[in-house]
């Protein structure tokens, strides 16, 4: 809702009262999803420039260069609330609505990734939003034949309520057919196609920037219905369009509808715009110009076409069936025009409609301060349960229950599949790429900044550990309620580490969304997420290398641990198993250490020296270890009474989630030469262990059961889901 | 020679296995969008179904395409002998036009499946998989309507006139209902017609054609289709 604030502004500056529609429209596009208005002042602190970067933050999909005439294109979103109230409906538009964000930039879609947290799947709520929120995702994934490469899943009682459901789409273009979401020559037509337009959706924008009430089910009606079927025939007809050069401008019809669309694409272009609502394709009847102006209907998108083309681009419309017509124009006079049979219903400046609200102040309030202390550490542990324990933790155990239901196959580029440490594609010309995204809510929690800086730094190990360097980064920043200080202060804290780390270590920020107001109110008390700067790297290989896995796959080999380990064990699923808490200071970033070692890891996989790689994360080093071994043939000894660093306890050694650290798997006559690499980037390694030929995991002191660490991990999430 | 590879409205794999047949001597696999109508069909010297969700499988998975115009065509080519590769939802399209006997239940999780898996190849073989006999291959599925199912005298007949083409089995080849993804009759993954010119089968063959994406076992099924169009 328009506050009053925005109402006396909207009015000065059209020295009138809006009317209705324009009321509408105002509201859709001053709501904090379409402009960001509390959050856009900080993203001058991330690094958004670089020699690949093509097209950055602003359109629908950041486009980086890869070599050879190849953009990637990147974009990634929200679709929170929608999820939480329908949750089928809710996640497949997400992902409809996050493709439609890199089709109409010219791309064909290659990829698809999604990040998912919710609340404990013990309760019977979360499970079935959960299960519905993957089975929308599959459905409508599978159906448009884009392959799902990865994504993340974690579990906290801060998303009970109002669970978040990320999702982002990986695109190909080559530079001549890169297509710009603007309007930039007066004359040309507006063509909307693909799907009608009806009522799902009305002002979802402006419900997603609310906090959720015990009356959620009054929303049902902002959630916005898919359909695949549609998606993938606007696909092939887009493709055609694209191919043929036949568009001079495009964006899709997603948050905000038509009023969004049109006038960002005005904005962009420093024109105006009309539209007819009576032309527009509707499937209901008795709509009004508000309601068709603010639509979300799924699957349309809005076309800028000269008149020279008009006439191919309505032809090849016409051939696919899917619904079309030309609607308005593009216009110099500044204005969004809104006709009915030719009546004027609203008439906005572009400049006031878009961006031209009143900057609302928002107050950065305290983040409480934490403590270094370990004194809740017990004298003894069994570790041999705990480990296992740990193994079918819901934020460690197996994720296959939702990844198996996604097609990771099709288009048959997927060199490496979901359930390793990043996904990865193969690109024209051998060109392959790593995707993986990451984020440690809890860490964020007791520490926004390093949180989010050391999420991210989490996320460059998986791509590192499989032998890719890091190109871009995109990310969705989830937060609560910007007009409370606590909140606002996490959002400002986690911006200010995400700039650090895409400075620190020169990756530009390409794509990204924010998604405030996540809280739910139940009972007069108010649940908010977790700050959730959800982030998304990709990395590219050195032209034919194999991406390294984590399974060993040598007997004989030694174990080497890279990195200080230090006794950091606050914030960790250790402490969360152990103590039901999460408190003190979690691990720190550490970019210099981080940097140094990801180029001796870089330098080691370029020489071939690596069989299998693990970074580590979660769990430590002991649950490090046992990924590498519960599904390769063989097994490891290690004896870890000597690792480099400063912890005093094994508790530590095991457990402890210091940042910078790596277990590679290299054979003797590689080791030497390993070492050497190590220590030209002033690396600590030490040999830790060997793999054997049996499948086993000896701790030294102690052993696991390689059938039961199975077993456990693989039941950690079905056994609340089947 | 000239192959048909159809493309339903929803069918997303046509690309896919055009990319693949490009790669194989001999193939020149063309795009038959499915209102072209039987005369598309006319130069065809095989045909292939590919996968995806024909008319986004509404009713049933392949139960509207079954009664498209263009399958009359493809029902001609069938009775001339021609090749024809019916490929997951293309396997569900040729069982419901009832080119291939049986049908292809919701899998037995209530769930989309995507997974690599083996499959034992017959000792029989048949035009598709020559050479391949008692072979243990690796390819991946991934569909929702997977669970073969048919009435005991069709599965005694499948079994006495070898149309069993190939069975999910164990990295070792052993065929048991741990190893069975969608709850399929006998593991069956794929049958033959009695002609044996007509093949179904719910793994994707093309999606195992290069090393790089994790087998190339899929291409000998593929190349031996390709061979058999020019008989």
């Amino acid at each position: 809702m328009l506050t009053q604030t925005e109402l006396d502004h909207a009015a000065k500056v059209l020295g009138r009262k809006p009317n209705e529609t324009e009321l509408a429209m105002l509201d859709v596009l001053w709501s904090e999803h379409c402009s960001y208005k509390s959050s856009k002042r900080w993203f001058h602190l991330f690094k958004t420039k670089g020699d690949r970067v093509y097209l950055g933050i602003g359109e629908g999909a950041g486009l980086v260069d890869i070599g050879d005439g190849i953009l990637l294109g990147v974009a990634m979103e929200s679709h929170n609330h929608p999820s939480q109230v329908d949750p089928y409906n809710g996640a497949a538009t997400g992902v409809g609505g996050i493709i439609r964000d890199v089709i109409s930039q010219g791309c064909k879609a290659v990829g698809l990734m999604n990040c998912l947290h919710f609340g404990h799947p013990g309760k019977p709520k979360n499970a079935h939003l959960l299960d519905h929120v993957v089975r929308g995702i599959s459905d409508y994934g599978n159906s448009v034949g884009i392959p799902m490469v990865g994504g993340d899943l974690s579990f906290d009682d801060s998303y009970e309520g109002n669970c978040l459901v990320n999702v982002i789409c990986i695109g190909m273009v080559r530079p001549g057919k890169v297509v710009r979401s603007s309007a930039k020559t007066p004359g040309d037509h507006l063509v909307i196609f693909g799907s009608t337009t009806g009522r799902d959706g009305i002002a979802g924008v402006s419900f997603a920037s609310e906090t959720f009430s015990d009356q959620e089910e009054e929303n049902r009606g902002a959630v916005q219905i898919g359909d695949p079927l549609a998606k993938k025939v606007l696909i092939d007809v887009l493709s055609e369009l694209v191919e043929k050069g036949l568009l001079e401008g495009l964006q899709d019809l997603g948050g905000g509808g038509l009023t969004s669309c049109a006038g960002e694409m005005a904005s962009n272009g420093g024109t105006g715009v009309t539209i007819e609502v009576d032309r527009v394709p509707l499937r209901e009847v008795g709509m009004t110009p508000w309601e068709i102006i603010v639509s979300e209907s799924q699957e349309r998108m809005l076309g800028v076409v000269s008149p020279e083309n008009i006439n191919e681009v309505l032809e090849i419309l016409a051939k696919s069936e899917a619904p079309h017509a030309v609607i308005g124009h593009v216009t110099d006079d500044h204005l969004y025009t809104v006709l009915e049979a030719g009546e004027v219903r609203a008439r906005l400046p572009v400049d006031l409609l878009v961006e031209g609200f009143p900057v609302p102040e928002r107050v950065e309030g305290v983040i409480p301060v934490q403590k270094q202390s370990l004194e809740w550490l017990k004298d003894h542990y069994e570790f041999d349960a705990l480990i296992l324990d740990m193994l079918g933790s819901l934020n460690i155990c197996d994720r296959s229950w939702v990844y198996s239901q996604y097609d990771q196959h099709v288009q048959i580029n997927t060199v490496v599949d979901i359930g390793e440490n990043a996904g990865v594609l193969e690109f024209p010309f051998n060109k392959r790429i790593a995707f993986s995204s990451d984020c440690n809510s809890q860490w964020c929690l007791l520490d926004p900044q390093q949180g989010t800086a050391n999420s991210a730094a989490e996320c460059l190990r998986n791509i590192v550990s499989m032998g890719a360097r890091p190109i871009l980064l995109a990310d969705c920043l989830n937060f609560g309620n910007p007009e409370r200080p606590d909140s606002y202060a996490q959002y400002v804290e986690s911006v200010r580490g995400l700039g650090r780390f895409s400075n620190d270590f020169d990756i530009p920020v390409v794509a990204g969304n924010v998604s405030l107001y996540n809280e739910a109110e139940t009972e007069g008390k108010i649940r908010r997420v977790n700050p959730t700067p959800q982030i998304m790297l990709a990395g590219i290989f050195e032209p034919g290398y194999s991406p390294i896995r984590r399974n060993l796959c040598t007997p004989w080999a030694n174990l080497l641990l890279v990195g200080d380990t230090l006794p950091e064990l606050n914030g960790t699923e250790f402490q969360r198993m152990t103590t039901g808490k999460i408190e003190g200071i979690p691990p720190v970033y550490r970019p210099k250490r981080e940097k140094s070692i990801m180029n001796a890891m870089l330098e080691a996989h370029k020489f071939g020296l690596v069989r299998s790689c693990n970074n580590l994360g979660r769990g430590g080093i002991a649950i490090a270890l046992m990924k590498m071994v519960m599904h390769s043939d063989y097994g490891f000894k290690v004896d870890l009474d000597y690792v480099p660093g400063s912890t005093s306890r094994d508790v530590e050694v095991l457990f402890s989630e210091t940042s910078a650290r790596y277990i590679a798997e290299v054979t003797e006559s590689n080791q030497q030469q390993f070492m050497q690499i190590m220590e030209k980037h002033e690396t600590s390694a030490v040999e830790i262990g060997l793999t054997v030929n049996d499948s086993v995991a000896d701790f030294g002191d102690f052993e696991i059961d390689m059938r039961e660490a199975t077993e456990v991990f693989q039941n950690g999430l079905r056994q609340y889901m089947e | 020679m000239a192959i048909a590879v159809l493309r339903f409205p929803g069918t997303n794999n046509e690309q896919d296995i055009i990319r693949v047949l490009k790669g194989i001597q001999g193939a020149d696999p063309y795009l038959v969008p499915s209102r072209q109508g039987p005369t598309a069909l006319q130069e065809a010297d095989g045909v292939v179904i590919p996968g995806g969700f024909s008319y986004g499988d509404y009713l049933r998975a392949g139960a509207v395409a079954s009664v498209g115009d263009i399958m009359e065509g493809v029902k001609e080519l069938i009775d001339e002998g021609k090749p024809v590769l019916g490929i997951c939802n293309g396997f569900q399209v040729l069982a419901e036009s009832g080119h291939l006997p049986g049908a292809l239940l919701t899998n037995e999780s209530a769930r989309f499946i995507c997974k690599w898996v083996y499959l034992k190849v017959s000792e029989h073989t048949n035009r598709f998989t020559q050479g391949l006999e008692n072979a243990i291959i690796r390819v991946p599925i991934a569909h929702a309507e997977g669970n073969y199912f048919c009435s005991n005298d069709i599965l005694d007949k499948l079994v006495s006139e070898n149309q069993i083409a190939f069975r999910y089995c164990d990295k070792e080849g052993n065929i048991s209902d741990e190893n069975n993804p969608n709850g399929s009759i006998m593991n069956i993954a794929g049958i033959v017609n009695e002609q044996q010119n007509v093949m179904g089968m719910m793994p994707h063959p093309e999606r195992a054609s290069r090393i790089a994406i994790g087998s190339r076992d899929g291409i000998l099924i593929l190349e031996n289709f390709v061979r058999e169009t020019v008989c």
